[in-house]
């Protein structure tokens, strides 16, 4: 390869480089049908559903399962809160100063059958 | 490798409906296609309407991109090259004289730059190279592509990108060594 050639291709190189240091500017218009059209063919993004406050609360709880367990212990509290069963206090009586009489049915088994047995007894009689 | 472009994860937030992606996406690929298409085809007007077609391509493919299958710059290069080699089918090819003579025959040329009466040169002899040729040597030595890339652009083997460049190189050295003076390279 001769000098001459050698500086050819070296100038050559110079100028490539020159080119890319300096690459043309994309001019404003351009740009912004670039965009316009990105924005036109852009897929919806999408769409968030606005939840009301129930149902984010529903959310927050657990959905379904978690909501019919938390029904579970509200009812059984609130029948335990009516009906204690035997030797649980009754709290709620005893916060709220309450006297509460127990009516203990004389009525027992043996009693009404004999009651019953009398007072039929007595029709017969009469 | 094709899995960490981030071209392609900016294209998949397009397609999901990301605004910003499409921004980013446009700053990161048009300056590049242009420079390219400019170069190739010699015409901003020309040039901009291959741009905007590419990009409209591109936004067009986004939502069946798939993730690994090819690179996002090379398949907007490959578009881009396909649209300009249209463009430069549908143009009778101006021979070399007539693009220097134009050149020379500029009342301003004289008062050029020379950094700029540089460029005008190598623009000029750029154009009068064969088409393929002119986009291989763009591709390899100004934009700065690999040869594996190249070949996948202008869908040719590794082998022809290398004829292409080489031999575009040679007419392009052939080109501008007969204005060694005018562009004041020294020839020591």
């Amino acid at each position: 390869m001769t000098k001459a050639r050698q500086n050819d291709e070296a100038a050559l190189e110079a100028l490539f480089e020159a080119d890319r240091a300096a690459p043309p500017e994309v001019p404003d218009a351009l740009m912004q049908r670039v965009m316009a059209d990105a924005v036109a063919l852009q897929p919806a993004a999408p769409r968030s559903v606005r939840k009301s406050f129930l149902a984010r609360m529903f959310d927050a709880v657990g959905r379904a399962p978690a909501i019919g367990g938390l029904v579970t212990a509200t009812c059984v509290g609130f029948w335990l809160g009516v009906a204690p069963p035997d030797g649980v206090p009754d709290f709620g009586a005893v916060i709220m100063g309450v006297e509460q009489d127990v009516f203990v049915a004389e009525l027992d088994g043996d009693a009404v059958i004999w009651f019953g047995w009398d007072f039929e007894e007595g029709e017969a009689d009469g | 490798m094709a899995d960490a472009d981030p071209l392609a994860a900016l294209l998949a937030r397009y397609a999901a409906g990301d605004p910003a992606a499409a921004r980013m996406l446009a700053a990161a690929i048009t300056p590049r296609i242009y420079a390219h298409a400019l170069r190739v085809l010699g015409d901003g007007a020309e040039a901009e309407d291959v741009v905007q077609e590419a990009m409209v391509r591109l936004w067009r493919i986004a939502p069946e991109w798939r993730l690994g299958e090819a690179k996002v710059t090379t398949w907007v290069y490959r578009v881009v090259a396909n649209l300009c080699t249209d463009r430069l089918r549908k143009r009778r090819t101006v021979p070399l004289e007539d693009t220097h003579e134009l050149r020379d025959d500029a009342p301003s040329a004289a008062q050029m730059l020379q950094q700029r009466a540089r460029m005008t040169a190598l623009e000029a002899a750029l154009q009068s190279l064969p088409d393929r040729q002119r986009q291989a040597v763009v591709l390899r030595h100004i934009d700065g592509l690999g040869n594996p890339e190249i070949a996948e652009i202008l869908e040719v083997g590794v082998e022809a990108v290398e004829s292409l460049t080489a031999r575009g190189k040679r007419a392009l050295t052939q080109a501008l060594a007969d204005q060694r003076d005018a562009l004041g390279f020294e020839d020591d």
